[in-house]
């Protein structure tokens, strides 16, 4: 019993020391950065750091806000992750649906479906580039020569409509195997009862869908959808390594701070995205299920 | 004659069961076949207007190209990739055991508002801290060395892996715990003795996690290094790619080799491991 009483005096000290290493890198790389970002956003600031910065006040917000191409990137990153999220949200459901039941191969085939979502993106962007290459790609062979369902292929990622689509079943490909595998871990937990007796009562499969299994899975609905929407907001590697035509805000920004070299206005960048950032979490926090620790 | 018609619709329905499950393999895995089966076409014919999927000639040309630094920097690359990602990961499952223990285990002040912050800094992107990171990587002296890497990468991932480690803490129950202080153990013994045993499949899949964030970070490499002595592969093999004399076969040999160590560590986890891998999210 001793103990115990003892306990929670020295925990504090223990805490601190235990969590030290966490705090600090996290204070040091995330909380400090994050404040700087605010700083340099009113300044002009060259990117050789031994050159003088210039206070200007509110010049880069007015400058971004004024900017047609920082509205555009915003209204395309809106769209993209409205449609990535919404495909792979879906085809993950589906795919978790028609893998919630007994078969042969079951575990090595969703083994192999979850492949596009641990390779890493560099090795993914080769192969997708190579199969649309605009001269002996396999997809303009098989659209056009053998399949004929185009007569003039597009110019796939150096056209930006083009692109765009690619771009986003590029991400729900790559994305949709982290929906399926939560949604199929749910799936499992529903009670196969509930469906016998809806069956009973003569409900049709999508009565059942929507009877049974969407109040069962909305929890985890939310968090993918949540999590996934955030995630494919700020995306930038996948994009900008497929195409230089889908300028989606992560890449906006990227191009401001490093082609362009204006730190100041990447900056301002950064901390309205900050802002966006900060109101999807307030607004998500109460909802998301962070496997039920949040 | 009803019974015969049941087992018709039953056979019909397993037909297609399997037929879409076949579809469904292939689409996915098609980006996969095209990779493979191009590492092992000669340069001409993977560039033929009329391609076939399978290699009409098969050759092993470009596994031995990228193996040899005088052809290709691919094993510089490689090293230097293993190097950011091994102690990235490694740094950031011991950091994160300690840290998750506390948040786990101890009652004290302020636990609530640090488990907050850290649920908060997991949905955070990189890309929004890139300007000042440049900055804050430039003032230490960092730029261009794989440390600077390895700091950002422990960074990116610790707030995840925290947060995993202490969702297997949570289910060590304190019994436990408390029969061991009994016996005369310490704080640091139990979490050496007792809480990192039990949770060691959860620790494996934060060490994979980590991993393959390291390994597959594009971002901070292209802004942190210049150097081709010290590219990791995302950047050493996009570079490759933007130079008019790459080669297709060679390139997506590269690319399989790339993606091997990663698809490896996740089959071996999802052999052993019931838990789920994915818990971490890929953020992209």
């Amino acid at each position: 019993m001793k103990t115990t009483i003892k306990k929670g005096k020295t925990d504090f000290k223990l805490a601190m020391v235990l969590l030290f290493p966490s705090l600090f890198l996290l204070l040091l790389l995330v909380a400090y950065p994050m404040f700087s970002n605010i700083q340099i956003s009113f300044f002009h600031l060259p990117i050789n750091p031994r050159l003088d910065s210039t206070f200007i006040g509110l010049e880069n917000y007015i400058n971004i806000l004024s900017d047609i191409e920082f509205l555009k990137s915003l209204g395309l990153t809106v769209l993209y992750t409205a449609l990535a999220v919404g495909g792979s949200t879906v085809l993950g459901l589906l795919v978790a649906i028609f893998f919630n039941r007994p078969f042969m191969f079951r575990k090595t085939a969703r083994s192999l479906i979850i492949l596009s979502y641990v390779t890493p993106s560099i090795s993914l962007i080769f192969a997708w580039k190579y199969m649309f290459n605009n001269s002996y790609g396999i997809v303009n062979f098989l659209g056009g020569d053998v399949f004929h369902l185009f007569k003039q292929a597009p110019l796939w990622f150096d056209n930006p409509v083009s692109s765009f689509i690619l771009v986003v079943i590029f991400a729900i490909w790559r994305y949709f195997p982290y929906a399926f595998i939560s949604f199929l871990a749910i799936l499992q937990t529903i009670d196969s009862s509930l469906y016998e007796a809806a069956e009973i009562d003569g409900a049709s499969a999508w009565q059942k869908f929507k009877i049974v299994t969407l109040p069962a899975i909305m929890p985890v609905l939310i968090t993918v959808i949540t999590l996934r929407s955030i995630w494919l907001f700020y995306m930038f590697t996948d994009v900008y390594l497929l195409t230089n035509k889908v300028d989606i805000l992560g890449i906006y920004l990227y191009k401001t701070a490093f082609a362009f070299n204006d730190l100041g206005q990447a900056a301002s960048i950064s901390v309205i995205l900050f802002i966006i950032l900060f109101i999807v979490i307030i607004a998500a926090r109460k909802r998301v299920n962070f496997n039920g620790n949040g | 004659m009803a019974m015969a018609s049941s087992k018709k619709t039953k056979m019909t329905k397993k037909v297609a069961f399997y037929a879409t499950l076949i579809l469904l393999m292939v689409v996915t895995l098609f980006p996969f076949l095209i990779m493979l089966m191009t590492a092992f076409k000669s340069s001409g014919e993977a560039v033929s207007t009329s391609p076939t999927i399978f290699p009409k000639e098969w050759t092993f040309q470009h596994f031995q190209d990228i193996f040899n630094p005088v052809v290709f920097p691919y094993l510089i690359y490689f090293k230097n990739s293993l190097i950011v990602a091994l102690t990235a990961s490694v740094l950031a499952v011991t950091i994160g055991i300690f840290g998750a223990y506390a948040l786990s285990k101890l009652k004290f002040m302020g636990k609530t508002t640090i488990n907050a912050s850290f649920y908060t800094v997991y949905m955070f992107s990189g890309i929004l801290l890139v300007v000042p990171l440049f900055k804050i990587i430039s003032g230490l002296g960092l730029y261009d060395t794989r440390t600077s890497l390895i700091i950002t990468m422990i960074v990116q991932t610790l707030p995840t892996a925290i947060f995993m480690l202490k969702s297997y803490f949570d289910t060590i129950p304190d019994d436990l715990e408390e029969a061991a202080m009994i016996d005369g153990l310490n704080r640091i013994q139990i979490i050496l003795y007792i809480i990192i045993p039990l949770s060691i499949s959860g620790i494996i899949s934060v060490f994979v996690y980590s991993f393959m964030v390291a390994w597959n970070d594009y971002l901070f490499a292209s802004i942190f290094i210049s150097n081709s002595e010290n590219f990791t592969l995302p950047i050493g093999l996009n570079a490759l790619f933007s130079t008019p004399d790459y080669v297709w076969g060679r390139m997506m040999a590269a690319s399989l080799v790339t993606a091997l160590p990663v698809v490896i560590m996740y089959a071996i986890s999802e052999h052993f491991i019931k838990g789920n891998l994915t818990e971490g999210g890929v953020k992209g």
